[in-house]
């Protein structure tokens, strides 16, 4: 009896002793240390300063290259707002390039209209001087940076980088120096023309129209890159950015009232193109000094 | 008397059986430790240090099953592992115990090998740097790696070409047909090296890792002249295309990748020579005979998913 009193204890107790028990299953210190600890913040609450070079990526009929820089405050570990800038100038494409050579000369051309010869083709200084080009091209954004990590290269350069978004708004001055004199003449592109007291037909003519491809432009803003780490406030900074903006970089007549061409160019010929950047910089971080997490 | 006193034995056998298995059943509706705790003597202080003195901490012992190597399954489950283990860890009192060495990684090993594992990476990919036609392709690599480092493959692409609005326009603006090759098909034996390797934080909620593979291969493929004016025949090219590029890695599973990236394929090309009409250059003969070359390096972005086979892996280090 007394037996079977000491089993029924010894069971009882030890049952009630089995949740305490195995709420003392082995753990340790490290069990509730953050995943990171001392991570470096590499951007939070500092700004960062990037002179940068961008050049357009596979452009129609100009590259746009030039310099310029980024400016932005990082409020957060992720969160960041900022402004680009950057001036650049335009170097011909291939494709004008080739082109450009098989026409006639603006001199040439005249002459053989004077022979009462019709020629539909630009000349070289009608093609050329209706490209536009872009000095001076720049954002303001947002910019969200949900990545971060470190990376090793070679088993030897150990790094921390981030991904970053961003999204805003562009602004863009866009310049074509078209002769109005000699070469982009047409005082009322395809509309009936006073010529000495007498009304013509339109010219049905786009070559000598205005190409109505210059001004400022405001569009949207969206953009993409990576940081590289080089130390605690240096870092290579490549992007991808696409400012989106109307525009009509060759000046031609793309498309009429009833969306296809009219033999002449005005403000319809515009739409809104992608202008796709790729930059390559290098940030600085201010303050220079990085905090770190507990 | 004997009979009781057995009875009696044997209900307190029986109890103590009960109790047991209360103790059991309790344990296991406890959450499972992922690992057997080691067997240290008790601690007689508290204080956080490493115990130097757990048994022979400098062997380890082969016959244990490695905790880290499960089956196959999720990446993701075992790169959660240790968050689950914290947790498991808050739902009860905490009692803390002396540290041994299995509890300091100093290396955290890859979550994902690729060594003597097969990628199949079917992608598609579109031209990046032809401001007339865009091809997209539909295509597929098998590759092998020999190595984690290391791999050796084949591709096959098959190209869908479309006109880009300057083709047109270059046509009807400056009165100028412009000469361009389609291409049909190409294939490669490609050789990858992975020199970069890295791991990042989405939200700061979860891990992924990373790397970027550079690739270099030869290869072949065939380009097809478009004849500006259709009463001419075109004709097709024979193409030596060398490529390289550089590609990301984003592991998801223990066998499956999202990867994308870039690649070069640069070739000598032929097009349709510029005097063509009635008794020049009109048949796809003399045509080709007199066709223009010109060096070309096509630049495709390419994206896709890539399974490997096998669809599991086992460490050969120690954790």
């Amino acid at each position: 009896m007394n037996k079977t009193l000491a089993a029924l204890a010894f069971g009882a107790v030890f049952a009630t002793l089995v949740p305490e028990a195995s709420a003392d299953r082995r753990v340790n210190g490290l069990s509730t240390d953050k995943a990171v600890r001392h991570r470096r913040l590499l951007v939070s609450k500092r700004f960062e300063l990037s002179p940068l070079f961008e050049s357009t990526i596979n452009a129609d009929f100009r590259h746009i290259v030039g310099g310029g820089a980024k400016l932005e405050y990082h409020f957060s570990d992720m969160f960041s707002f900022g402004f680009i800038g950057v001036g650049s100038t335009a170097i011909n494409t291939g494709l004008v390039d080739k082109i450009t050579p098989t026409l006639l000369s603006q001199s040439e051309k005249k002459a053989l209209e004077g022979m009462g010869m019709m020629i539909r083709e630009p000349s070289k200084e009608e093609f050329e001087q209706r490209l536009n080009s872009m000095p001076f091209h720049g954002a303001a954004y947002v910019s969200l940076t949900p990545w971060y990590g470190k990376l090793a290269a070679f088993s030897q350069a150990f790094v921390a980088f981030d991904f970053y978004f961003q999204g805003g708004i562009s602004i863009a001055t866009l310049e074509s120096n078209c002769d109005k004199v000699n070469v982009c003449n047409d005082p009322s592109p395809g509309k009936p023309r006073n010529v000495g007291g007498m009304i013509m037909p339109p010219d049905l003519n786009p070559n000598n129209d205005d190409p109505v491809n210059n001004g400022t432009k405001i569009g949207l803003y969206i953009g993409g890159g990576i940081h590289v780490f080089v130390n605690d406030f240096i870092a290579l900074d490549f992007s991808i950015r696409d400012y989106a903006f109307s525009d009509n970089p060759s000046g031609a007549d793309v498309s009429g009232p009833n969306k296809g061409p009219d033999q002449a160019v005005d403000s319809q010929d515009s739409r809104l193109i992608h202008h796709l950047f790729f930059g390559a910089g290098v940030s600085i971080m201010f303050p220079t000094r990085v905090k770190r997490t507990p | 008397m004997k009979r009781l006193r057995m009875r009696a034995f044997h209900r307190s056998v029986v109890l103590f059986v009960v109790g047991l298995a209360f103790t059991a059943g309790s344990a296991l509706a406890q959450p499972k430790k992922p690992a057997p705790a080691p067997k240290t003597p008790a601690p007689k202080k508290d204080d956080g240090e490493i115990d130097m003195s757990a048994p022979d901490p400098g062997e380890i012992d082969m016959s244990q099953p490695d905790p880290g190597n499960s089956p196959p399954g999720d990446l993701e489950k075992d790169m959660a592992a240790a968050d689950k283990k914290n947790l498991a860890v808050k739902s009860g009192p905490i009692r803390k115990t002396p540290l041994s060495w299995e509890d300091i990684v100093v290396v955290v090993r890859k979550p994902f090998l690729k060594s003597h594992r097969t990628e199949l990476y079917p992608y598609v990919g579109t031209t990046m740097n032809d401001n007339m036609i865009r091809h997209y392709t539909v295509g597929g690599e098998l590759a092998y790696y020999l190595s984690d480092t290391l791999a050796v493959g084949v591709e096959g692409n098959y190209y869908i070409a479309g006109f880009r609005e300057p083709f047109d326009l270059v046509a009807r603006q400056a009165r100028r047909l412009p000469t361009v090759n389609q291409y049909n098909w190409s294939a490669a034996l490609n050789f990858h090296y992975v020199p970069v390797y890295g791991k990042f934080a989405i939200l700061d909620k979860k891990l992924i890792t990373w790397e970027i593979a550079f690739t270099a291969g030869i290869g072949a493929g065939q380009s097809e002249v478009i004849p500006r004016d259709t009463k001419f025949p075109g004709f097709t090219n024979f193409l030596i295309m060398p490529n390289v590029g550089a590609n990301m890695r984003f592991f998801i599973t223990k066998w499956l990748t999202i990867n994308a990236g870039i690649r070069d394929y640069a070739f000598i090309d032929k097009f349709e020579p510029t005097n063509r009409a009635m008794g020049i250059n009109d048949t796809a003969q003399a045509a080709r005979d007199n066709a223009d070359s010109a060096f070309i390096n096509n630049v495709m972005f390419q994206i896709g998913i890539s399974f490997w086979v096998p669809t599991s892996f086992e460490y050969t280090t120690f954790r």
